[in-house]
């Protein structure tokens, strides 16, 4: 059976995780303990037709986000080289680039390079319903060790899981009322006005109100944009 | 087969391929297309590896309000086995409701099993419920695919051995056979008609708040083309308006 000894600190600081600061010291600790140099855990955000990286917790420098771009860090989080836990990770090698992929040109590549990025690996977390990204790269190439980061990304989901609320607030910005959201849950399983408000028990206006203020929020243009947006934050 | 008889054939299969990194490095067991019988046949690995004696995959339902459990495959297939009945019924509820926002594994173990209460309480980043079937002991592990499907992996045994080192090897080879199960059972897809690709582009662009005037503008069609696109694609979907039609497309991963 297992020993105590079988735990790593990042189990020990993972499974008691519960705030912001216990988030960033795991990621550093997991870090170290699969050869990585730096992390980044990303949400995405769908914005009309791009995606955008919204970076919730990182050890990245600052310049290197402001040089390498939101854009380009979300195409990495959620492109060819993403993979899901239980599937064997490829890293992007930064000298390789632009490869096959053609995730990166050669010039974001020696940019990369240049900022400790030399090989990237990109997992997807599930964490519940919703889904975050997680980069480790280190400054050398073949640094991190595959297997570790293998099990590392179970260890990243399980800690998140620890956090739903911190994690809905960081990535998904939640903005509805929890009668808000009912609202538009009932609108997105095709209920009429009207049928929402007797299945709610309130009056027809009430629940127009309702839906009119989550359009607002959004800043959709109609029900059918709310909804959208809803689904892909994970709201609804 | 007997327990011990199908140990000892999946020994034997796995013996030559193993090295010290299990699963992780057998490639071939993730990207495969499987059968439902390939799928049994992966689980029952993955349960004789950490000495269970029954197995139940199960989806997630994805409607709110029905917090149930809906039966894949399990150890008795093609028959289904007396534990899927309970795990499908009122006691999945408690999971269900875990998966939707946790990854963490939950166990449970009977009170005549000391051994297994104490072997599960060891374990890092796992809790105890409610148990899923009545005098048992299992783990239960949530998975998720692709395309949003959830779902959850159950084992169950009265001498599982899960040291904390393979709880995460053991987690991620039921999110690979999951990820392939799910894509031949793509959920509500596989009743769904083909749906073209230009209602497609009407549903997207409506998932982004473009009225039928503006779809019809932005791909030179006209109003009533463009609302016959959306009529048909809502039909296809099963849905009764646009705004369901919108809601399943995205959901099912139709539409981004």
């Amino acid at each position: 059976m297992s020993s105590p000894a079988a735990l790593l600190q990042s189990d020990t600081l993972g499974s008691r995780l519960t705030s912001r600061g216990d988030l960033t010291s795991f990621f550093m600790q997991l870090t170290a303990e699969i050869g990585a140099d730096s992390y980044m855990l990303v949400a995405i955000v769908h914005d009309q037709d791009r995606n955008d990286a919204r970076i919730v917790s990182s050890n990245w420098i600052f310049d290197a986000i402001e040089l390498i771009g939101k854009r380009l860090i979300a195409g990495l989080a959620q492109g060819a080289l993403t993979v899901a836990p239980g599937i064997r990770p490829r890293p992007l090698v930064a000298s390789q680039a632009p490869d096959a992929d053609g995730l990166i040109s050669g010039e974001e590549a020696r940019l990369l390079d240049v900022l400790g990025h030399a090989e990237i690996y990109s997992l997807r977390l599930n964490v519940g319903r919703q889904r975050l990204f997680a980069l480790f790269s280190a400054a050398g190439a073949g640094k991190i060790d595959q297997p570790a980061l293998m099990r590392a990304q179970l260890k990243c989901c399980y800690a998140l899981s620890h956090i739903p609320q911190l994690i809905a607030a960081a990535a998904m910005q939640d903005p509805l009322s929890d009668r808000e959201r009912e609202c538009l849950f009932w609108v997105s399983e095709g209920k009429t006005t009207d049928e929402v408000a007797v299945i709610l028990g309130v009056s027809s206006n009430t629940v127009n109100s309702y839906i009119t203020h989550a359009i607002q929020k959004f800043a959709a243009s109609n029900r059918a944009m709310a909804i959208a947006t809803a689904i892909r934050s994970g709201i609804i | 087969m007997k327990h011990a008889d199908i140990k000892e054939a999946a020994e034997a299969l796995f013996n030559a391929q193993r090295n010290p990194f299990g699963a992780f490095s057998l490639g071939s067991e993730t990207h495969h297309a499987v059968t439902i019988p390939d799928a049994v046949r992966r689980c029952r690995w993955i349960s004789v590896d950490i000495n269970a004696m029954a197995f139940g995959l199960f989806f997630v339902s994805p409607s709110l309000e029905r917090a149930r459990l809906v039966p894949c495959l399990d150890s008795d297939y093609p028959g289904i086995a007396v534990a899927t009945k309970f795990i499908a019924g009122a006691n999945g509820e408690e999971i269900v409701r875990h998966t939707r926002i946790s990854t963490e594994p939950r166990w449970w173990a009977d009170d005549g099993l000391p051994g297994m209460q104490e072997a599960f309480s060891d374990l890092a980043w796992t809790d105890q419920m409610a148990p899923l079937a009545p005098g048992t002991s299992g783990i239960a592990f949530p998975v998720h695919a692709d395309r949003g499907q959830c779902g959850l992996v159950v084992f169950m045994g009265s001498e599982i051995a899960l040291p904390q080192e393979a709880l995460y090897e053991i987690h991620a080879r039921c999110f690979s056979l999951f990820a392939a199960v799910a894509r031949i059972r793509p959920g509500d897809a596989g009743k769904t008609r083909a749906i073209s690709k230009r209602e497609l582009e009407c549903l997207k662009l409506t998932a982004n708040g473009n009225t039928s005037e503006e779809i019809a503008r932005l791909l030179k069609l006209s109003v009533h083309t463009a609302n016959q696109y959306l009529t048909q694609s809502t039909q296809k979907l099963n849905a009764v308006n646009r705004n369901q039609a919108v809601a399943k497309a995205l959901r099912l991963g139709l539409i981004e």
